[in-house]
């Protein structure tokens, strides 16, 4: 790896001024979580009382039974329209890209409110409800990086040379397709899980309590043991991230001629 | 189910009808879970605040709610939001576009995909956490703030703050910057790199492909990449709240008050007008940016 070289200068520069705009905050929120200004000195006391607290467990549980929902709510749903479009629908890419920008566009409050007022009572009355509004606002991530993902890969080559091959349908999809996206799919779910933990706006507007509204509740009373939380729980996002992407080989530009 | 992909002409070459509407249905089948599930949890919910909006409280018909838009301090409000979209799109976009076009043109396969990750956390983070982090960095007791002492610069003594309008905008920064690398990136690796190949060739220089043919092909997908950018900013909600304590006023803020019961006016559904506006500024935002990505087609694949 020539990381000085005229090329890659540029590169290695403009990495190591974003990690530092990206570890600057976080690590100095580190730090002030682990000051313990009664004893004057640096620990862990902001952090040991969260693992003993039973609140912190109810909504850890909560929130990741709700980012778990909503990632296998978006499988179900964008896997087969994503696939589809790349494999004949191409010249409905338009409409579909522009439906699955909208919720990034339109803002959360406005469909918080119209949540409240146009969804019937057994939802409004079921936590479940959640899952369904954050898998609303992951679409755009999931569908964009689903369908990146796809396009550098030349499915339809691929499907139509498995057909040829005399494939059946339930093989191409099980032996050739899910193996091919299975890199970009759970790139797609991690960003929704990532989403959807830390969704605050529906969540309290919709009066819900999850983990990152009682974070924001705790912040009120021990605000050294909110930051803890907010830096624990980010720090473990990353963590995760890093332990997943050692296990997924990175997606390879398949592309070799670019029909379609 | 067999009909084939390609449309069957008859012997004037026109398409026959049949095939056509066959091929329609097979693709409003392929859509329909993702047009019914947005109709129930997306454009229902978003219908029912554009009908309840042109209610009084009594439920009769009526513009008012939309007259004290126009009236302060909801006007300042949205002057605000507007400005603080505006300038904190502006600010993260150069950089975010920079760090894209890096890592795209230079990048392995797995630094790529490493950043898209990290990126997608990154835009995600908001509210209480985000603003703890800037707090603890740039707070008049932060630890940036420490080390800037200790180099002679005091910011404070100089009159910046977090919890003003530039203050957000840095803050916003953080979200904003990492959203720019992931829309903006697609882009750049569309660009192919036979074009550049085929300039350097008819001998331009690097400059001249990218002065005649890279920046113009890229700056349709900037202006819409940004205009994204602007949308999220506007509607920003947990990040606003947290930071801001009411000391600035937003638009969103302005509707979480009034639907938490905080009613500085009267009319409950004075609310729903304001997130009606919101909307309507956005979709303003995404007109030219329909326009923009027609163009930009034309040439990304």
């Amino acid at each position: 790896m020539k990381l000085f070289s005229r090329r890659q200068l540029p590169l290695t520069l403009g990495l190591v001024l974003a990690t530092i705009f990206v570890v600057l905050p976080l690590g100095s929120a580190a730090e002030f979580s682990l000051r313990e200004p009664l004893k004057n000195t640096h620990g862990f006391d902001n952090y040991t009382w969260f693992f003993v607290a039973p609140d912190f467990a109810k909504y850890l549980g909560i929130s990741f039974g709700l980012a778990l929902t909503s990632a296998l709510i978006l499988l179900v749903l964008l896997v087969p329209t994503v696939v589809w479009l790349n494999l004949g629908g191409s010249k409905y890419r338009g409409f579909v890209e522009f439906v699955s920008l909208l919720p990034l566009v339109i803002p959360v409050v406005a469909l918080a409110i119209g949540a409240q007022t146009a969804l019937p009572d057994f939802a409004q009355t079921n936590e479940v409800i959640l899952a369904f509004m954050y898998a609303v606002l992951a679409v755009p991530y999931a569908y964009r990086t689903m369908d990146t993902g796809l396009r550098s890969i030349p499915l339809k080559t691929i499907v139509e040379a498995s057909r040829g091959l005399g494939a059946t349908w339930f093989h191409v999809l099980f032996k050739v397709i899910i193996p091919v996206i299975r890199s970009t799919v759970l790139s797609a779910l991690f960003m929704t899980l990532a989403l959807s933990l830390g969704e605050f706006t529906i969540t309290s507007l919709l009066h819900w309590d999850t983990f990152t509204t009682w974070v924001t509740t705790m912040s009120q009373s021990n605000i050294l043991g909110a930051i803890a939380l907010s830096v624990f729980s980010l720090v473990s996002v990353f963590v995760l991230l890093l332990v997943i992407s050692v296990f997924i080989r990175p997606t390879k530009s398949m592309v070799i001629s670019e029909e379609n | 189910m067999s009909t084939p992909e390609v449309v069957s002409l008859d012997r004037k070459g026109a398409p026959i009808w049949g095939t056509l509407i066959g091929q329609f249905l097979k693709a409003l089948l392929a859509l329909a879970p993702l047009l019914v599930f947005m109709s129930i949890f997306f454009f229902a919910p978003l219908w029912a605040v554009v009908l309840d909006s042109f209610k009084s409280n009594e439920g009769n018909f009526t513009f008012a709610n939309y007259a004290d838009v126009f009236k302060e301090p909801i006007i300042t409000a949205m002057r605000t939001s507007f400005g603080l979209a505006m300038v904190s799109a502006l600010v993260s976009a150069v950089p975010g576009a920079v760090l894209a076009f890096l890592i795209e043109s230079r990048g392995s396969d797995r630094l790529r995909q490493v950043v898209a990750s990290i990126s997608g956390v990154l835009a995600n983070t908001g509210g209480v956490p985000l603003a703890f982090m800037f707090i603890a960095s740039l707070g008049a007791e932060g630890a940036a703030t420490g080390l800037l002492k200790a180099f002679g610069l005091d910011i404070y003594g100089a009159g910046f703050s977090l919890f003003t309008f530039w203050g957000l905008v840095l803050v916003y920064t953080y979200f904003q910057i990492p959203m720019m690398v992931i829309v903006f990136s697609p882009a750049i690796h569309g660009l192919r790199r036979e074009w550049n190949e085929a300039a350097r060739t008819l001998g331009a220089t690097g400059r001249q492909f990218w002065a005649n043919v890279g920046i113009p092909l890229l700056f349709p997908s900037f202006l819409s990449a940004f205009l994204l950018l602007f949308a999220s900013a506007f509607s920003a909600y947990a990040t606003a709240r947290a930071m801001t304590n009411g000391t600035i006023a937003l638009v969103p803020l302005m509707i979480g008050n009034l639907l938490d019961g905080n009613v500085i006016f009267d009319e409950v559904n004075l609310a729903k007008a304001l997130a009606v506006a919101m909307i309507f500024v956005t979709l303003l935002a995404m007109v030219p940016y329909i326009v923009i990505q027609r163009r930009a087609q034309r040439w990304q694949r």
